[in-house]
């Protein structure tokens, strides 16, 4: 089956938001009642977290017709569960690292706040560290519109993130910006470059990537957990594996539920830029709303204010969230480049030197008419003339080159 | 494992038929429509250079090709 790859994306995307809305409700809900340690609470997650994914995953192994089931129902480049590649291990630590620090940041500010719909809308800023990062990695200049819907999304984040009981806590704004976001970059960029990673030359898959995450976090979790008990005198380590003893069922609950979260995401990052994703996956400021009023209504968290005032402000930030998305989904142009090189000069030294081009993603040298198909990527057909087509110009070794603009696009997922 | 660009010419028509013919062909791993030269870039993934013949020749019989030029893919640097 041949389908859009916007539509799968952004349905992955969606729902994986909606599922994380739901978890951080369930975190709320652990967190304000049984384990209030932020510590505890996050070393418990990644051991019971081992457990359950390790029964997901053997499950989704089964064989039916031929193909596993995880093939089936949840990513078709899934085979079995197996040992991590040693070429994956240089993503892995990286991504178990930023987990790690996430987790535990995330579970402080939960236990700050208390009210997952101020929580989530504060981590959506990382869309700011992700189009940096991506400017450097995937070599792709933010562009005006990229830079104005991470604003708004950034403005909005802050507007949704004010607590409808009408506080702001700046404790928890260090921890979003020095702590979470950082973390989030670093798990996303390195969950991404796992997934289009190939393994035995197939698409790496997001059941043994999350598998291998939970296990590597929970290594470095149990490390932080130690130096911080060391440096500060606690407890925490112990509290941890207590946790998860004591709250097994609640804490199992949350990591299933999270697995599947983090599959969808870990499937949309595979098809989209990781700011894209990202930007869909804003909506959870959205989606938690109704979930902070559910979990209010069973007293969990504070009652919440019907200031009409504070009411409007979350609706606005809510809105600006959305609008960023938007933004940022439409803008994007891409292109095929035919090139026929003059006869004296090298296939393989042409190719590196259209690889250096800002916006290329993909040089392929063809048998055939043209000697290469370049495939580009770009905000603005401005920007693929000022960096694509005056450096194409500057390399020697073209003679001709044809640019047809892709109109539409179906891609196998 | 063979790569394969086919690029195609179309007759003015439903280029929409065509390109839903195209989708149910099990090799074909990306379809573009473009503006330019041609009209339609299709990526095609195959075993042997047999099999691609029979991909090509799957697609020259969809109803609005005009015409088809295979380009197979030597060496790829990609994101």
């Amino acid at each position: 089956m041949i389908i859009r790859k916007k539509y799968l994306f952004y349905a992955l995307a969606f729902a994986s938001s909606i599922i994380a809305a739901s978890v951080s409700a369930i975190d709320a809900t652990i967190s304000q009642i049984y384990i209030p340690n932020p510590w505890a609470f996050s070393f418990s997650c990644f051991i019971v977290g081992i457990i359950i994914s390790l029964l997901i995953v053997l499950v989704f192994s089964i064989p039916v017709k031929g193909r596993s089931l995880g093939s089936r129902v949840i990513d078709p480049s899934f085979k079995r569960l197996r040992l991590v590649r040693k070429e994956e291990l240089k993503y892995h630590i990286p991504a178990a690292v930023g987990n790690a620090i996430l987790t535990i940041g995330y579970l402080s500010l939960l236990s700050i706040l208390g009210d997952p719909s101020t929580v989530l809308p504060f981590s959506q800023i990382v869309i700011l560290y992700l189009i940096l990062i991506e400017s450097i990695t995937e070599k792709n200049m933010p562009t005006l519109s990229e830079i104005q819907s991470s604003i708004i999304v950034t403005f909005g984040a802050i507007l949704g993130s004010i607590s409808l009981t009408g506080t702001i806590n700046l404790a928890s704004l260090a921890i979003v910006f020095l702590v979470v976001n950082p973390a989030w970059v670093l798990f996303s960029i390195n969950q991404r470059k796992l997934k289009i990673l190939k393994v035995d030359n197939r698409p790496n898959d997001a059941l043994n990537i999350r598998f291998w995450n939970v296990v590597f976090a929970c290594l470095f979790t149990a490390i932080l957990a130690i130096i911080y008990d060391f440096i500060v005198g606690g407890n925490n380590f112990i509290e941890g594996i207590a946790a998860s003893i004591n709250h097994f069922s609640w804490v199992a609950l949350t990591m299933g539920v999270t697995f599947f979260s983090y599959v969808f995401y870990i499937r949309a990052l595979g098809i989209g830029k990781a700011s894209v994703t990202q930007a869909v996956r804003a909506s959870t400021v959205l989606f938690a709303i109704p979930f902070s009023i559910l979990i209010s209504y069973f007293n969990v968290i504070p009652p919440f204010t019907t200031d009409p005032v504070m009411i409007l402000i979350k609706i606005i930030g809510t809105i600006l969230v959305i609008l960023g998305i938007v933004s940022f989904a439409l803008a994007l142009v891409k292109a095929y480049v035919f090139i026929n090189i003059k006869p004296g000069y090298s296939i393989e030294e042409t190719m590196d030197k259209l690889w250096t081009i800002w916006g290329v993603t993909r040089v392929t040298a063809i048998a055939g008419k043209y000697d290469f198909i370049v495939k580009i990527r770009t905000r603005t057909l401005v920007k693929g003339y000022e960096q694509i087509i005056q450096k194409l110009e500057e390399i020697d070794a073209i003679k001709d080159y044809k640019w047809q603009s892709v109109l539409k696009e179906w891609e196998k997922i | 494992m063979i790569n394969a660009y086919i690029l195609l010419t179309m007759r003015t028509g439903d280029s929409g038929k065509a390109i839903l013919e195209m989708r149910k062909i099990e090799n074909v791993e990306k379809i573009s429509v473009v503006a330019g030269e041609y009209d339609i870039v299709v990526r095609v993934q195959v075993k042997t250079l047999e099999s691609l013949l029979k991909v090509t020749n799957k697609i020259q019989m969809i109803d609005g090709v005009k015409k088809t030029t295979t380009s197979v893919i030597e060496k790829e640097i990609a994101l």
